[in-house]
């Protein structure tokens, strides 16, 4: 599904040595790939920036408890982020993601049931050395 | 061989079913850590166990608590050292799901499927009994109810 991301098209964030990167060219981004690529270390530092911006509202498995569903209805102009996804996220909340123009989402995991989402929203994890620093970015899965 | 629920209800009453692995892992596996879980940390996150909490970054070589490690590695670990226990299978890359569907035995549940590129012989277990399936179209076709 191809719709334009309605927060921002660039998110960038640093932590100590590890440099987030990150070009958004749709509404739903769902990063997938192999274990240990380093999604939920770059989650951890998204988290890290919410805690001083607002527009970044995250959630994680020490969410597991939450109502995701009635939080996320009640917030506009948002970058949401999810990691642990596959386990976080029901049907339900899968179809009102789906729907929701008034934010924008991140989403770490590898189901993509019920987000209508296509291979355009699909991405990877990659990183690279740039001298003493880690640059964390992604690209088509597919 | 591993065996697989596809149903939750599938899961015998006497067996622990665990959704939250990295929690699992966190209060329970990573005490019982020893030289068996060095190539399982190596190949899926390409980390270096260091000590018994401890591995070395893939990314800059700092050391780190073992909890950083990878959601799919950690279910590969607590699926190992926990053989009685089933665990959520939904968390893990390509790279990890072809280390548990090597393992000697075992328990995972997924209501999806989800089967490496190169698998070989495992069980499936349902409400009617468990049994063994081999290849990647044969164990496809149980998940999706295509029998």
């Amino acid at each position: 599904m191809k719709s334009k991301p309605v927060v921002t098209g660039h998110f960038t964030t640093v932590h100590t040595s590890f440099l987030v990167d990150f070009e958004f060219t749709n509404n739903i981004t769902i990063l997938t790939g192999d274990s240990g690529t380093g999604k939920t270390a770059v989650f951890s530092f998204i988290r890290e920036c919410a805690a001083v911006n607002s527009d970044i509202i995250c959630f994680n498995y020490l969410d597991y408890q939450k109502d995701i569903r009635e939080i996320i209805s009640r917030v506009e102009g948002k970058l949401i982020v999810i990691d642990n996804a596959d386990i976080l996220l029901d049907d339900d909340i899968r179809k009102y993601i789906s729907l929701d123009g008034r934010n924008q989402y991140l989403i770490i995991g590898r189901n993509p049931r019920n987000l209508f989402t296509t291979r355009e929203n699909l991405f990877e994890m990659v990183s690279r050395r740039a001298g003493e620093q880690t640059v964390f970015s992604i690209k088509p899965y597919l | 061989m591993i065996t697989i629920f596809k149903d939750r209800d599938d899961i015998p009453q006497d067996k622990d079913y665990v959704e939250l692995n990295d929690v699992f892992f966190n209060q329970n596996t990573a005490a019982r850590l020893d030289g068996n879980a060095t190539r399982i940390i190596d190949e899926i996150d390409g980390s270096k166990l260091i000590g018994r909490f401890r591995i070395q970054s893939r990314f800059d070589d700092v050391a780190l608590d073992i909890d950083r490690l990878s959601a799919g590695c950690k279910t590969v670990l607590n699926v190992m050292y926990y053989p009685d226990k089933v665990f959520c299978l939904k968390e893990c890359g390509n790279n990890a799901l072809e280390l548990i569907y090597g393992l000697r035995c075992g328990f995972v549940y997924s209501d999806y499927a989800l089967i490496p590129f190169d698998v070989g012989k495992v069980m499936v277990q349902t409400k009617e009994g468990s049994r063994e399936v081999s290849g990647y179209e044969e164990l496809r076709e149980w998940w999706d109810n295509e029998e």
